[in-house]
């Protein structure tokens, strides 16, 4: 028999992100993560500035914003003052990855005990569509109207594997939202990287390659064309560090 | 009276008996003794110390703390103060009580490690971007240094706002006898995030922006009404009133007393609150004094606006505002006492 | 008040000997401040320090016409002799510094520190000794007032295990300039 699954409290006033978007996917799934793992009233989330702040619409537990970029830094804080208390951050590319590039990898560094989320949607879509470095080669941005030049700016960037090669860290993975399955996939990435830091085992980043139709001036379902052909091979999906510290 | 003890790590017990519970923060001359004290002090005392990545990340854990109610303190000095005002603005936006310590370095850019005065603009106007205000207390010895420390954190929660305490290198480097204040209990502020959701919600985007001004404004008015703080000496019947802050203060103090032993008619105003700027100091001067003179230590003088200013409000008058500006290093007595000889020779130009 | 200047060698242990010297001062009961140098001048080998001592609060901690100034090295006798108070005295690490030619306003005291300590089998004690003379020189101190603040000093720092060699190289120090 069906069972009605109840929208979760944390996390279910209405968005306002694009029609399209993937954030809103996101938004839903951790709620529903948070509250199944009993943690909907131990958390503080702590928000980048771009898309994610649009979280905040949806969002009803304690909130901080942080400076752009600065969202690991400041759920350090929060953690090292409140460690019974689930810290998480909700970024996206260009605030995780661009701008706060230091602050991100000397966080997993550290192995500071924060969970990371990360959506990337190959640009900065709050300004409205700039390159940023996860934007794929030849992709046309606001900043690179001719199409991104690798030669001039380097390739997309992938910091799931560069973390997870490098550092001692409790979890990480790259999950995606293009159809069930993998919105399924995407939750038990979720689900982990929280148990990772309720267990205190270290830091846990989890990457949402998301759509953007807005920025991408594509419909929803070409977006998700689009990813399916050219954007996941090249971002491959799964986890990359397992809990108990196996690697893949 | 206590033994003899470096002024950086005076403040930073100072900083552990007033409570604070988080450090973080990235090494600099001259503050990086504070941060050596603290990271075994810190853990000593089962509290937080963390070797932050950059000045930005420091202050941005402070922030994150902060929002937790605990007390929390970074240090730095001019270049890595600069890059806190990020963290400032947004810990000023979010009303948070939080303590900066800069041990001003001279100089622009990388500046020099030398002693210096350069950093009052940048540090009683807020520093970075927006329209806020931290309150700024200055220390002119090692006792000083551990008083003001003390105080800060409880000035930083009574009015919820960024306090910086502005020491200078040689008042870091330098040894003195102090007595300590007792050890505090650690607090939560009552308002503390503490992810049951329970409190107001302060995010982006949110608030009224216009009740937000005149609650600051208001709260403002009341730091400026009840907060400054300042040490005077012969106002009354000063024909010249010297205004000097810091270690050049304290030095300057030393030239007023030896000047009024020889009879000569001379005033001081130490600010101890560089922020608010004891205005309230210039009610008390002689109505027939002929001018002020700030000594500072920097290029070309940053505070001696903040005296014209004071003079204008507080005094109605048009009578000179001086400055000796000597760069850097220790403002030597010898030079003071030549430079005020051509004021009254009419040999040195006014500033106001 | 009474400035005192300390230069030498880092690693001579000069910036200790004006921090002993400040605690003696603490001990008698009177104020002390003590500036080191610092910024460009802490790298690169020399240190110096300046102390100052009252009865009463000082104003002004930094270097201004010292009283006495204690030379370990020959760069530090020379790059300071110029700044000593006329009548001041200047006392030198006779095994290191050649006074030739010094000031004729001032008075050269010559320690030969190093040949002591070597003579007492206690190397590291050439600052000691130099504080014993300072003590004398200045007149403001007992040879037990000033061997009493040093051990105080290194007693609270747990370094107690050093207090009968200390004791031995400040007394000969001071009994070095008696009349």
């Amino acid at each position: 028999m069906a069972v009605a699954r109840k929208i979760p409290e944390l996390t279910g006033r209405p968005t306002t992100f694009c029609p399209g978007c993937g954030h809103g996917i996101l938004t839903r799934l951790l709620g529903e993560c948070l509250t199944e793992l009993g943690q909907d009233h131990n958390v503080i989330c702590t928000i980048g500035v771009g898309c994610s702040c649009i979280f905040d619409t949806a969002y009803q537990g304690d909130m901080i914003q942080a400076p752009h970029g600065r969202g690991a830094a400041v759920a350090t804080g929060v953690k090292r003052a409140l460690p019974d208390v689930v810290s998480l951050t909700y970024q996206g590319d260009g605030d995780a990855y661009t701008i706060g590039l230091a602050e991100t990898l000397n966080a997993a560094y550290r192995n500071e005990k924060i969970s990371v989320f990360v959506v990337n949607n190959c640009n900065f879509g709050m300004t409205g569509g700039q390159m940023s470095w996860t934007t794929m080669p030849n992709q046309v941005t606001a900043t690179s109207v001719h199409g991104r030049d690798t030669a001039l700016t380097g390739m997309p960037i992938k910091v799931p594997e560069m973390i997870a090669g490098n550092f001692q860290t409790a979890y990480v993975a790259r999950g995606t939202v293009t159809d069930a399955k993998h919105i399924r996939e995407l939750k038990g990435y979720i689900r982990n990287a929280l148990k990772a830091q309720i267990a205190g085992e270290g830091y846990s980043l989890v990457e949402i390659v998301s759509p953007c139709p807005t920025n991408w001036h594509m419909t929803a379902l070409e977006a998700i064309d689009q990813m399916e052909k050219e954007i996941l091979p090249y971002y491959t999906l799964g986890e990359f560090c397992k809990r108990g510290g196996k690697q893949e | 009276m206590g033994d003899m003890i470096k002024g950086n790590d005076a403040i930073a017990e100072a900083a552990v008996r007033a409570g604070v519970q988080l450090y973080a923060g990235y090494p600099i001359t001259p503050s990086t003794e504070v941060m050596e004290y603290l990271s075994w002090r810190m853990p000593e005392l089962g509290r937080t110390f963390i070797q932050a990545e950059s000045e930005l990340a420091g202050i941005n854990m402070v922030l994150g703390f902060a929002f937790c109610g605990k007390r929390a303190l970074t240090a730095s000095s001019g270049p890595g103060i600069s890059l806190k005002q990020e963290g400032i603005s947004y810990i000023s936006k979010y009303r948070l009580p939080c303590v900066v310590l800069n041990v001003v370095r001279y100089g622009n850019g990388l500046g020099s490690l030398r002693s210096g005065q350069s950093d009052y603009f940048r540090d009683t106007r807020g520093g970075g971007n927006g329209d806020y205000r931290c309150i700024v207390l200055a220390p002119s010895s090692v006792q000083e240094s551990v008083d003001l420390m003390y105080l800060a954190f409880d000035l930083a929660e009574r009015y919820r706002i960024v306090t910086e305490v502005m020491s200078e290198s040689a008042l870091g480097q330098m040894m003195e006898p102090c007595e300590f204040p007792p050890m505090q209990e650690l607090t939560v502020q009552d308002w503390a995030l503490d992810g049951k959701y329970t409190h107001e919600r302060r995010v982006a985007f949110m608030e009224n922006y216009v009740t937000t001004a005149h609650e600051n404004n208001a709260r403002y008015e009341e730091i400026k009404e009840k907060e400054q703080r300042y040490e005077a000496v012969g106002l009354e019947d000063a024909e010249y009133v010297f205004v000097s802050y810091g270690i050049p203060g304290r030095v300057t103090h030393g030239v007023v007393n030896e000047l009024r032993a020889r009879g000569e008619k001379v005033g001081l105003i130490r600010p101890i609150t560089l922020w608010p700027f004891p205005e309230k100091a210039f009610e008390q001067v002689n109505p027939n004094v002929k001018g002020f003179i700030t000594v500072e230590l920097n290029d070309y003088g940053q505070m001696v606006d903040d005296v014209a200013l004071s003079v204008k409000k507080k005094l109605r008058t048009d009578i000179p505002v001086y400055c000796l500006p000597y760069v850097f290093e220790m403002v030597k007595r010898k030079d003071v006492f030549r430079d005020f000889e051509k004021i009254r020779q009419g040999q040195w130009k006014e500033v106001y | 008040m009474k400035e005192l200047v300390f230069a030498g060698f880092g690693g001579q242990g000069i910036l200790t000997a004006g921090v002993v010297l400040s605690q003696i001062v603490l001990y008698k009961g009177w104020k002390a401040t003590w500036l080191p140098s610092y910024g460009p001048s802490m790298r690169g080998g020399t240190a110096n320090c300046t102390v100052k001592y009252d009865e009463k609060y000082i104003y002004i901690p930094g270097m201004e016409e010292p009283d006495l100034l204690l030379a370990m090295n020959m760069p530090s006798f020379q790059k300071f002799q110029g700044v000593v108070k006329p009548g001041g005295t200047i006392i030198t690490n006779s095994d290191l510094v050649d006074s030739k030619g010094a000031r004729e306003d001032v008075t050269i005291v010559e320690v030969p520190c190093l040949s002591i300590a070597e003579e007492l089998k206690n190397p590291r004690g050439a600052n000691i000794i130099m504080v014993g003379a300072i003590a004398r020189v200045m007149e403001d101190f007992t040879m037990q007032e000033a061997i009493d603040g040093m051990n105080d000093m290194f007693r609270k720092k747990g370094k107690e295990k050093f207090e009968a060699q200390n004791t031995i190289a400040l007394e000969r120090g001071y009994r070095l300039l008696d009349k």
